[in-house]
């Protein structure tokens, strides 16, 4: 009798002391998620406001209106948005290509030249991508590819050089097992109708994983955007172009234009983001960490 | 298929170096597909009518010119242009393209690549010597370096001026600064005097915003005491020398100047429009000024720097007077090039520059342009006018020097105040000076001993120090009788002094010893110290 | 040191078995270097004995082979056509087309140019009737530089291309010799999408690799080797020209030079000691408390998982440039923070987040915790639903309490798996310029440093650094490659060390 009490007892404290963590769990939970919520917040409200143009004190528009995106359409940020879009699409879909390809073939051939390549791209890795900015530059503009028509100049660039970044696909694609294809070989299918058939079905994570980064990236691409696209506003992008009226002598005009700008640009990509959050887990924890 | 991957590499390698390639003509010329430089004259205006004879200047025809201005001058720049294809008699048509570039950022992105510039740029005059440097800037011919030292004011002349040579052509003379201030915080009396002010905002709890950590702020404080600091550069736009003397005493008076202000807890090193964020007074140029007259609203005040007081003596804070310029890419098609010119004189002239004042409020270079009324009784150009009395308009100045000398600032911070203390802080910053650039008037006017001197044969300068004209060798030597040996000034035979009685002008040792050379500058008479 | 056994080591514990670790590294230097230095003697030798062997075989194939075979040596291609295999010819044959055109067209005089860069500057004449100064393009340095290095690749190309037909002429002949037939066109293309269906993959992202990276770091790390700056940019002003080592010796000597009195090294030595702290404490802020958050939204009993997740994973999907810049602005010093506290009465200074450099460095580091800790509670949620669940439920029927079932299931399992991604993360970390770019652009100023090319501030990264020196006011493009080469060595070398110590680092083939 006296045992059955105590192990009640001792269930009962359990079950207090697991809902008071569950208390303090949640607070900081909630805590978090004010704290990262907060600039998003803050960035939508002052979007919003019309009686000055500068950063002030508070957070809620003492005036509200469409001001600020109005003085966006009639900007150039249509032009730079349209552009971010152009690059963005492409490289959507020609990098999602070419790393594929390049994870594919790393994850599931094996062949002379194999080892060596790997290991002579970590070593290429090791470099600062930074550094070659300049020469980079110089190719593309005796392409004809900078400043006016830095958009195709800057897919050309991101997509060429986006057979680097294999690894997390390979990640991905080494967890698919290989007993798989053998069979498909063995029924007398061609190594194109294994990837055809059989991986890129179970891949469709990775893809869309991806699709997804590839889209992402552009949107953010500043300091080789503002290289290629130099002094000439219709070959910006959306960051080259937002990026000056935070400067010293544009700020105090330009700021809750920065907002509005900021909140269009982050709609689309954050809502895509969002809808395919699930493929983005499965691409991280199923590549990141392995490869 | 054993190396069609190779194959295939190696052509799509040589597709791209074939595009690229030389186009034929390989002697001296690789071929520039980058732009219109290497193309003929008769090509370089697109579609001209008249290609110019050798004999006449026609130069009518209609060119593709592209225009760097700042993103608030783009709209007006673009109706001046039209302007101008309708006003101008020489049949010029200019098809521009006017891209937002700030005059901040002109230098950083012509140097990123020349030949994708800007035909025409506005620029702060700070980049000048990068831009002539970088082969960015066409140098003035005769008749148009005349026509801009006939229209604007002397200072803006000389901030277009390299060597002997102009490089552009002045915009604007509103490139200066002075303060704004928060009327209900300092009353109108006290606007003269820098110890009054900084009093009236420690007791008001509020901030005093003058970006002292920045050379182009900080010097001036030394500029208002006498001091200088010249920079000289040849007619490539090379620096030669400087000539500084903020270590000297009359720096140090500067240097308590500073520490009033950066001792105390209400300095703020900023020159923003900061009246928001609780400063009242803010020293800085036109270019905030609506932002600043949105903040301040009726409190709104403006005036010219006040004086500080050291030893009861009171001296007016100096600043930079500055420029903006608009400067010509070199062109390899002459015709193209004096046509660019034509566009740039009619766009820093009189007419162009008062539209600016009007829209932007950009105060003007041109003389008839200041002399407009509307530009008289501007409240901001009046303060940076009245500033003007105790500003030195900026010269070429070595990009690197900003950071050297922001750091006077951040040291006297760090210092007790002490004579010594301030006193370090401006000689480290003349031995920084010193390491990376050649001293001007220290090196030419110190003498040196050369001679048979310490195993030495004339191969070796001795150093000196002086006590106004008395210049004494920082070491004894030891020398024989018969010894020979000469006092020479800036390491050079052009002024050099030893005895003239002697037959070979060389000042000859009597007797052997130890002795210290000591050289009276002002008669050129050598006489010899025993060492003790 | 003392060498141990298997059996002794695995009595050791943990820690003793990772300094032993990194004992055994340090002390096997010596030994490494000894053996690399007869890896490299055997390279040559080996290497000297192929190309005899190549050589040799050249010869013989040329000797012994038909006639067909022996025209192929000047008209590439010519055995497969001959021998029925059109479609390898042909390709072969157009490629030393191609090549010979190539040339004569320009390779030649790009490469006689190599060794100087460029002998004639920019000329200038003056038009006194056009009153205008007109100026004259000749020689282009950079250009010279960039296709005397393709044209080189281009040569190599054309050099292997050649031995490969040579060799493949030898080969049909065998095979035609033993009475099989040789592979048809048709063959080949098949091939393409089967047996050497990895080739066809390849083929474009290796191209663009070799165009677009390989090609760029071969020229910037010749860079280093010239004074090609804003002063001598190759065209537009002064030719640039190889001046050797001295880049090398300017940014590693001790001696002053810069303005601020202090040397490169120290300046480098500085910046290199903030970016691996940095590295190291983005690296695990993020780490831990990433784990942390994921373990707090999967403990039992907390509803609304995704929506926590959902919160948290906005500062992933929004791009960095709107949320850094933006939160840059937010903590300036009359930005909305400081301002809401000044109305607020609860300061009556606005707070120094990006001028003093201990605000600056904190600040930084807890935005960095703000923009990874979503990433890596992503991550980590997978790894930790991967733990097996009955390890912890015998952990508690032992007692253990939840924070010795972290350090002794939880938090060695997640290092064993995540160690690899530990170690890019902190490389990653190194090169983080967005973070510190966006937020900071390397402010304050570092005033002992300043003078050094393009100001050095107190939060700069080596990335940051050479970002600005190629930027900055002179444009020392060949610094900037100097302060690369560093980069990628301290991070060749860190990753060297730790591949060397880390347990986890397993063979690739056991994931599958």
């Amino acid at each position: 009798m006296s045992k059955n009490e105590n192990t009640l007892k001792r269930h009962m404290g359990l079950k207090a002391a697991n809902r008071i963590s569950n208390f303090f769990v949640y607070l900081l939970l909630i805590i978090i998620s004010v704290v990262w919520l907060i600039p998003f917040i803050f960035i939508v409200l002052q979007s919003f406001r019309v009686e000055s143009t500068y950063q002030v004190g508070y957070v809620i528009p003492q005036q509200w209106g469409f001001d600020n995106y109005l003085k966006l359409w009639n900007s150039d940020f249509k032009v730079w948005y349209l552009n971010t879009f152009i690059i963005a699409l492409a490289s959507a879909v020609l990098i999602t290509v070419i790393q594929l390809c390049m994870s594919y073939t790393l994850s599931r051939f094996r062949f002379k030249m194999r080892g060596p390549l790997m290991r002579f791209m970590l070593i290429l890795g090791m470099f600062p991508g930074m550094l070659t900015m300049i020469i980079l530059y110089r190719v593309l503009s005796d392409l004809g590819l900078t400043q006016a028509n830095a958009v195709p100049g800057l897919i050309l660039v991101g997509v060429a050089s986006s057979g680097m970044g294999y690894y997390v696909s390979k990640g991905f694609f080494d967890t698919i097992p290989k007993s798989l294809d053998e069979a498909a070989r063995v029924d007398g299918a061609t190594r194109f109708q294994v990837l055809y058939k059989i991986i890129l079905p179970l891949a469709k994570p990775i893809v869309i994983y991806t699709i997804l980064t590839a889209f992402m990236g552009p949107w953010g691409d500043y300091v080789f955007a503002r290289y290629v696209a130099f002094g000439t506003s219709s070959g910006y992008n959306v960051a080259v172009g937002m990026y000056s009226w935070l400067t010293n002598d544009q700020i105090a005009r330009m700021y809750t234009t920065f907002c509005a700008g900021g909140v269009i640009v982050a709609i689309p990509v954050t809502i895509l983001f969002l809808c395919l959050q699930k493929y983005y887990v499965e691409g991280v924890t199923g590549g990141a960490v392995k490869g | 298929m054993k190396k069609i991957l190779a194959l295939v590499m190696a052509l799509a390698m040589m597709l791209m170096l074939v595009a690229c390639g030389p186009a034929g003509n390989q002697e001296s010329q690789p071929p520039q597909s980058g732009g219109e430089q290497t193309n003929p004259p008769s090509q370089g205006g697109g579609e001209q009518t008249n290609p110019p004879s050798q004999g006449g200047a026609d130069l009518s025809g209609t060119y593709d010119v592209t225009i760097w201005c700042p993103e608030a001058a783009v709209e007006l720049t673009k109706t001046q242009v039209a302007n101008f294809n309708s006003s101008n008699t020489l049949g010029i048509t200019i098809n521009a393209t006017v891209e937002p570039v700030s005059e901040a950022d002109a230098a950083t992105n012509m140097i990123t690549d020349v030949s994708a510039g800007g035909d025409l740029y506005f620029f702060a005059q700070d980049q000048l010597s990068r831009l002539i440097q970088a082969g960015a800037l066409m140098k003035l011919g005769q008749g148009a370096a005349d026509y801009v030292r006939t229209n604007n004011e002397a200072g803006s002349i000389q901030a277009v001026q390299s060597g002997s040579d102009l490089y552009g052509y002045p915009l604007t003379a509103d490139n200066g600064y002075f303060m704004y201030y928060d009327k209900s915080v300092i009353p109108e009396e006290h606007v003269d005097s820098f110890e009054d002010i900084i009093a009236d905002c420690e007791a008001a709890n509020k901030q005093f915003s003058y970006e002292l950590e920045n050379a182009w702020y900080s010097a001036g404080v030394f500029f208002g005491v006498g001091c200088h600091s010249d920079w000289k550069t040849d007619d490539d736009g090379n620096f030669i020398s400087i000539d500084d003397d903020f270590n000297s005493d009359k720096g140090l008076i500067a240097a308590k100047g500073i520490y009033k202000l950066v001792s105390s807890p209400i300095f703020v090193n900023s020159a923003n429009a900061d009246f928001a964020s609780g400063s009242a007074v803010v020293v800085t140029g036109t270019w905030n000024y609506s932002t600043i007259k949105d903040q301040l609203g009726d409190n709104f005040g403006v005036a010219d720097l006040p004086s500080f007081t050291v030893d009861g003596q009171s001296y007016h804070l100096g600043s930079y007077r500055g420029y903006k310029l608009l400067g010509v890419k070199p062109q390899s098609d002459a015709v193209k090039g004096a046509v660019l010119n034509q566009l740039a004189q009619y766009l820093t002239g009189k007419d162009c520059q008062l539209e600016r004042f009007t829209n932007l409020g950009w105060g003007p270079s041109n003389k008839d342009a200041i002399a407009d009324p509307d530009v008289q009784a501007d409240p901001t150009l009046n303060a940076l006018w009245a500033q003007n009395e105790y500003s030195v308009a900026q010269p070429n100045i070595h990009g690197s020097w900003w950071d050297i000398a922001k750091v006077i600032t951040t040291d006297i911070k760090a210092s007790d105040g002490s004579d010594e203390a301030l006193k370090a802080a401006l000689e480290k910053y003349h031995a920084s000076l010193e390491a990376v650039f050649e001293m001007s008037d220290e090196v030419r006017n110190a003498f040196t001993v050369i001679g048979a001197v310490n195993g030495s044969s004339w191969d070796v300068d001795f150093e000196m120090t002086n006590d106004g004209d008395i210049w004494t060798s920082k070491d004894a030597f030891e020398m024989e009788a018969g010894t020979e040996l000469k006092c020479r000034q800036g390491k050079s035979w052009d002024v050099s002094y030893g005895d003239p009685s002697t037959e070979s002008g060389n000042y000859v040792v009597a007797e052997a010893g130890t002795y210290y050379v000591q050289l009276n500058a002002a008669t050129g008479e050598i006489t010899l110290v025993p060492a003790e | 040191m003392k060498q141990y056994s298997d059996l002794e080591f695995l009595r050791l514990s943990k820690w003793q078995r990772f300094t032993y670790k990194i004992a055994a590294f340090f002390c096997g230097i010596p030994k490494a270097i000894a053996s690399l230095f007869w890896t490299v003697v055997n390279l040559i030798k080996t290497g000297c004995k192929k190309v005899a062997d190549e050589f040799m075989d050249i010869v013989t194939t040329f000797t012994k082979g038909d006639w067909k075979t022996k025209v192929s040596f000047v008209v590439m291609g010519f055995g497969n056509i001959a021998r029925g295999q059109i479609l390898r010819g042909l390709l072969f044959l157009a490629f030393e087309a191609v090549f010979i055109v190539y040339m004569f067209a320009g390779g030649g005089y790009w490469l006689s140019m190599l060794g100087t860069l460029g002998v004639q500057g920019p000329t200038q004449d003056y038009d006194p009737l056009l009153d205008a100064y007109t100026t004259h393009y000749h020689d282009n340095s950079f250009k010279i530089l960039l296709y005397g290095v393709l044209t080189i690749f281009f040569i190599i190309a054309f050099i292997y291309t050649w031995r490969t037909n040579v060799k493949q002429n030898k080969l049909s002949e065998q095979i035609l010799r033993s009475g099989k037939k040789l592979k048809s066109g048709k063959d080949d293309l098949r091939s393409l999408v089967d047996d050497q269906f990895h080739k066809t993959l390849l083929a474009l992202p290796l191209t663009g690799i070799l165009i677009f990276t390989v090609m760029p770091i071969v020229f910037m790390i010749l860079v280093a080797f010239t004074n090609y700056d804003g002063a001598h940019n190759g065209y537009s002003n002064n030719l640039f020209t190889w001046v050797g080592l001295d880049n090398f010796n300017t940014l590693l000597s001790w001696q002053g030079g810069n303005g601020g009195g202090q040397s490169y090294s120290a300046t480098f030595g500085e910046i290199l000691t903030w970016t691996l702290i940095w590295a190291f404490l983005a690296t695990f802020t993020n780490y831990f408390l990433g784990m942390f958050v994921a373990m707090m939204i999967n403990k039992k009993g907390i509803k609304l998982k995704k929506l926590w997740r959902t919160i948290l994973v906005l500062t992933v999907a929004i791009p960095q440039f709107i949320s850094l810049l933006y939160v840059s602005k937010m903590f300036a010093r009359n930005g909305l923070i400081n301002l809401a506290l000044m109305d607020l009465g609860w300061i009556s200074q606005p707070l120094p987040f990006w001028e003093d450099a201990t605000w600056a460095r904190v600040s930084v580091i807890a935005i960095n915790i703000w923009i990874g800790i979503p990433y890596l509670m992503l991550i980590t949620t997978g790894i930790l639903m991967n733990i097996p669940a009955d390890l912890y439920e015998s952990a508690r029927i032992d007692g253990a309490n939840g924070w010795q079932q972290y350090t002794k299931i939880t938090l060695p399992y997640m290092l064993f798996i995540t160690g690899p991604y530990l170690l890019t993360s902190f490389t990653g970390n190194m090169n983080n310029f967005n973070v510190i770019y966006l937020l900071t652009g390397g402010a304050p100023t570092n005033p002992a440093a300043s003078g050094a090319a393009g100001s050095v501030g107190y939060t700069d990264l080596l990335i940051t650094w050479l970002f600005k020196i190629t930027t900055g006011a002179e444009s020392q493009y060949y610094l900037a490659s100097v302060v690369g080469i560093m980069v990628f060595v301290v991070v060749a070398v860190i990753s060297l060390v730790v591949y060397n110590v880390l347990p986890s680092i397993k063979n690739e083939e056991d994931y599958q």
